[in-house]
């Protein structure tokens, strides 16, 4: 119990990712997919950022000129998550297109239809 | 003059995206962006001629992004297996372009032939930065773009079962990207590194302490580049997929985008945890069982299939089988013999899926059954295909004989003999398979009266591409020795 | 230059097929004579070769040491090669005129040339990678002989002989693998390769033996892989007689002698009792082939039963690993290669001219084709084993060959074998003369021998046969230097 205490963020994240992941694999409707798939994202970001920050310790941005690397978290997660963000953005963004010409060709968005639609 | 040759893999990836993939874009005249994409691609392949002959002279090189090394800045590393790889993929590219310049309209309308040909620049730019890259998260990256460049030439022809597939695709995929990024998530909290080397490093020094975490992490990377490369449980996206796509992208899908995370994984595993950890985890066990499965079930079910096309997917389902097998043995030849196969099964697939396409491009028909008799319109192209796929049935000298023996040594060498039944069994497989196929073609009397000898053949010009690839895989087969010792000079472990 | 007239037979075969395959290169008319002219310049050029080689060693490509394509003309090589050379002569000849009436004509000279440049692949292979290599080609190359009519039935026999033919070349690769693991030389040695005795894991070496052992033994139509060799019968008779009765069948036997005493040599099958786990599937082949022989109504699947039959003798010599037993299968193989390409040209000559397939439907022939049925019962005598034909010389060197392994019992297998190959041939020849015709009038008699160009190469096998049978020492000096260097 102990360790969960000690580690909320990193047990928050796995839930999350665990939630997000059940949502993109049992679910039809392909924006909640989409949803899913954001959810199991961010919950890789929270994870990472968490890595990152050291408790009571402050943002990375210098303030007063003063430079004193010990009294910062780390930046580095964070930055990268920027990237993972933007990645994150362009697949939904590319999946959400593709749900649109999902929608035109078949005239719906549930998957569980269009799979039936192969059988005529 | 070296310097200048040093800089070359970093100026092919910058040359492919920014003038092939952003700058086109703002072409007007459509010939004009597919002219400037294969000289782009061109220019790429002969590049990576130079680094490859470079290497061969010089030795491996690093690649310094703005001059900071790691562990601060993101480096290249090019040895001989990366300008290999990087080679084929070139190479693949260039002439899938070249074959596309006469035949891409026939399958996809014509304002997004444009588009095709920058996806394709943006494609070799992301499977180039894998190869090269000895970063993970940079390799996360490219890994991302190489996924979304794919889908884009699956939708490239825009019609009902590719918009259906390509969201398969691009959502298991997701669910890769997710788990390799839940990875290093994992990795990057035990060593604070995202340089390849330092993190090993500080996985050394660490001792082993975190062995779950570090467990938990090397399982999420190989499920999660399993997924990326189709490896046999989780492959259920590729026929789709590479069935639907044009016949050109999927030459490319099934040569080169399903071989980079390989690439990946593998520097992953003997670079990142060293060969130690590697060996002691049993992730090269499951490796192997994945592998070995891959291997029989991809061909069975091949066996089932009605349209030519879902075959030779299916069939890339039991080569990538063949490379997990041969990283799963765990010894050095096993994984010189996983690149070799890398290497031989690009130029023999793309090759594969070209003349696959040139006969449904040619008759309209898709299922096997049609294809009798195909020999005495397009000999040519049937000859082609017979070639490459008595390769992958495992004639002598050709490529995918020179993999299967040497594989059947590691294993031996492994003390494994019974895998020796595995990949027999396998390569029988494939005969049952293609022989039907190819006997058919030539042979299958019944259908063929009213058919007209080269009626349909292409035009000897549209075809020399993809007679290059079938030389280049023939010479791959019988140059295997020096090839075999060049990657051996580079392997990682 | 000397290296190039050496390997000679092994290109222009390929040469010529491919300029053959186009009808622009050689004309129509022309096709004929091209291929008699590349047959005898063939044969002229192995000879050539032969003499002049002086064991001479040809890397074709040398990768590394396993990817080493080389070729060695020794011996048994030379013995193979004048055989295949001096055959493919009178075939080519027989066909010119047989298939007249099967049609496709050039595809099948196209092939008949290709199998010749494997055949020569084979007999000079100097290591079993090579050897490996052309004996998957030459199934490749003869496997549109064998559908060559294009029916529903010939691709179904196609399919089976591709079939088998692949499992037992799994088989030798299997067993390739694991010697090539173990030795790290496939290089063919007299009497074996050195060193390879003393590793340590016998069992291993066993199993590659007999793995490949069955591999090869497909070819050679051994039971339990005997069943494409009678499939295959649909093919035109050419293609039966010289591909089925001698060419594909005896490369198995060849490869077989290489790996036996040439990989790993007679010393270390004894010690390993590899012939032990063989003999009682040879035993099989043999009485199995001339039983089921018995109950052949259709004429050329009786002489395949009885090919089959015949090449468990020469398999059986070959594992009685020991002088007069190989001596014996050598001595067999070239005789009954004789003998059975005599059978066969004999009945596609009944089949060219009268139409007929059945034994049935011969009676009384041989009033009508006296010369083909005296060759016929020329090569029956010969095929049982009886003075003074060839046939009787090998199967007195195999006598002997089993008195000297202390096997009574080969010897009683092999007379049993001998009265039932009487009993499944002598019926033939005595429904050609003896038998009266259904609708047939006394001394109503018809000229059916076939045209010169069939009757020729008929004749001169019935005179070699017995020639050979007259004065066995020409072969049995020849093969006498390669005893010597196997044992």
């Amino acid at each position: 119990m102990l360790m969960v205490q000690n580690s909320y963020i990193e047990v928050g994240a796995i839930i999350l990712f665990g939630i997000g992941f059940m949502i993109l694999l049992l679910n039809n409707n392909m924006i909640k997919k989409i949803i899913g798939m954001n959810i199991m994202d961010t919950s890789i970001f929270l994870l990472f950022i968490s890595i990152g920050y050291i408790h009571g310790k402050e943002a990375p941005i210098i303030v007063d000129g003063e430079i004193n690397a010990m009294g910062y978290v780390n930046p580095i997660p964070s930055g990268l998550m920027l990237t993972g963000i933007v990645v994150a953005v362009s697949v939904t963004g590319l999946m959400l297109a593709l749900t649109i010409k999902l929608y035109e060709k078949y005239g719906t968005i549930e998957l569980d239809e269009i799979m039936n639609m192969r059988s005529d | 003059m070296s310097r200048i040759i040093e800089l070359f893999p970093f100026i092919t990836i910058l040359l492919l995206l920014i003038f092939g993939a952003f700058l086109t874009p703002l072409i007007k005249k459509k010939s004009s962006i597919v002219r400037t994409n294969i000289a782009i691609n061109i220019i790429t392949m002969m590049m990576n001629l130079v680094t490859l002959v470079y290497v061969n002279n010089y030795g491996t090189f690093i690649f310094k992004f703005g001059h900071y090394g790691s562990p601060f800045g993101i480096i290249f590393h090019i040895g001989p297996v990366e300008v290999a790889i990087a080679m084929m993929f070139s190479f693949v590219i260039t002439m899938v372009s070249w074959y596309s310049f006469y035949s891409i309209e026939k399958e996809i309308e014509e304002k997004r032939v444009g588009f095709y040909y920058i996806l394709n620049s943006l494609l070799l730019a992301s499977l180039l930065g894998i190869v090269y890259t000895y970063d993970v998260f940079n390799g996360y990256v490219f890994l991302e773009l190489s996924t979304l460049a794919a889908c884009g030439i699956i939708i490239v022809k825009d019609k009902k079962e590719n918009i259906k597939a390509a969201i398969k695709y691009l959502m298991l995929s997701t669910l890769g990207s997710g788990l390799v990024l839940m990875g290093i998530a994992f990795i990057y909290s035990i060593s604070g590194h995202l340089s390849m080397e330092y993190i090993h490093e500080a996985i050394v020094a660490s001792s082993l302490a975190k062995e779950n975490l570090l467990l938990i992490s090397i399982v999420l990377f190989s499920i999660g580049l399993g997924i990326k490369s189709a490896m046999f449980p989780m492959h259920v996206w590729l026929p789709d997929a590479h069935t639907t796509a044009p016949s050109p992208s999927s030459a490319i899908l099934s040569g080169l985008v399903i071989k980079a995370p390989v690439i990946f994984l593998i520097k992953i595993y003997y670079v990142v945890y060293g060969f130690e950890f590697v060996n002691s985890s049993r992730i090269l066990q499951l490796m192997l069982i994945f592998g070995g499965t891959g291997m029989i079930m991809g061909s069975l079910f091949a066996r089932r299939q009605k349209y030519l096309k879902r075959l030779i997917a299916y069939s890339s389902v039991a080569q990538m089988g063949y490379i997990f097998f041969g990283i799963g043995l765990g010894n050095e030849l096993g994984l010189i013999m996983a690149i070799y196969h890398i290497l031989a099964h690009g130029l023999t697939k793309s090759s594969l899926f070209l003349s696959a396409g040139s006969f449904i491009e040619q008759t309209g028909f898709k299922k096997i059954e049609d294809f009798k008799g195909i020999g005495k319109e397009m000999p040519v192209t049937l000859g082609i295909f017979t070639l490459s796929a008595l390769s992958l049935i495992g004639i002598p000298v050709l490529p995918g004989f020179i993999s299967k023996w040497n594989l059947a040594l590691a294993s031996i060498d492994s003390g494994m003999i019974y895998l020796l039944i595995v990949i027999l069994l396998s390569s029988l497989l494939n005969a049952v398979y293609y022989f039907p196929i190819i006997i058919n073609g030539y042979f299958g009397e019944d259908n063929l009266d009213g058919k007209v000898f080269k009626s349909k053949s292409k035009p000897i010009k549209e075809l020399i591409p993809v007679i290059l690839l079938t030389l280049a895989m023939i010479a791959i087969g019988f140059m295997s020795g020096p090839v075999i010792e060049f990657i051996r000079s580079g392997i990682y472990m | 230059m000397k290296n190039i007239l050496v390997i000679l037979p092994l290109i222009l075969p390929i040469i010529s097929a491919v300029a053959i395959s186009s009808s622009k290169i050689i004309k129509d008319k022309y096709l004929k004579l091209f291929v008699a002219a590349v047959v005898f310049l063939n044969f002229a050029f192995i000879v050539n070769a032969n003499i002049f080689s002086d064991l001479e060693i040809i890397h074709v490509i040398t990768v590394n040491e396993f990817l080493d394509i080389y070729f060695h003309i020794d011996q048994l090589g030379k013995l193979f090669s004048y055989m295949a050379g001096f055959l493919w002569i009178l075939t080519s000849f027989y066909s010119f005129e047989y298939m007249k009436h099967e049609g496709k004509e050039r595809r099948y000279y196209v092939f008949f040339i290709l199998t010749f440049a494997m055949i020569m692949g084979i007999s000079y292979s100097g290591n079993l990678f090579t050897l490996y290599i052309y004996y998957e080609l030459l199934t490749l190359s003869t496997f549109p002989l064998v559908i060559h009519a294009d029916s529903k039935e010939a691709l179904q026999s196609g399919k089976k002989y591709i079939i088998y033919s692949f499992v037992g070349a799994t088989f030798i690769i299997f067993g390739m693998m694991i010697l090539f693991s173990i030795s790290g030389n496939m290089n063919f040695i007299g009497g074996g390769i050195k060193g390879i005795g003393e590793y340590s894991d016998k069992t291993l070496l066993l199993i590659s033996f007999l793995s490949m052992f069955l591999g090869f033994g497909v070819k050679a139509a051994m039971v339990p892989f005997h069943s494409w060799l009678p499939a295959a019968m649909v093919a035109p008779t050419p293609v039966s007689a010289l591909l089925h009765a001698v060419a594909v069948v005896k490369s198995g036997i060849f490869a077989l002698t290489r790996m036996t005493y040439y990989i790993y040599g007679p010393m270390l099958i004894k010690e390993l009792n590899g012939d032990d786990y063989l003999i009682p599937l040879v035993i099989a082949t043999i009485v199995m082939g001339s039983i089921i022989a018995l109950h052949q109504d259709h004429l050329k699947k009786r002489l395949a039963y009885s090919t089959i039959s015949q090449l468990g003798y020469i398999i059986l010599g070959i594992l009685m690993l020991n002088p007069n037993g190989l001596a014996g299968a050598l001595m067999h193989m070239i005789n009954h290669a004789f003998i059975k390409i005599t059978l066969f040209f004999v009945v596609g000559s009944i089949t060219y001219m009268t139409g007929k397939k059945y034994i049935h439907e011969i009676n009384g022939l041989g009033k009508h084709m006296n010369k083909s049925f005296i060759a016929f019962f020329i090569a029956s005598v010969s095929l049982v084993g009886i003075p003074p034909t060839n046939g009787f010389v090998s199967k007195w060197m195999l006598g002997l060959g089993a008195m000297e392994a202390n096997q009574v019992l080969y010897i009683v297998i092999l007379l049993f074998s001998a009265f039932l190959t009487a009993a499944y041939l002598f019926p033939v020849v005595i429904a050609g003369f003896f038998r009266r015709g259904d609708d047939e009038k006394e001394g109503d008699r018809k000229e059916l021998d076939p045209p010169r160009l069939m009757m020729v190469p008929i004749i001169m096998l019935s005179v070699i046969i017995i020639l050979l049978g007259l004065f066995p020492n020409l072969v049995i000096n020849f093969i006498d230097v390669i005893i010597v260097d196997v044992f």
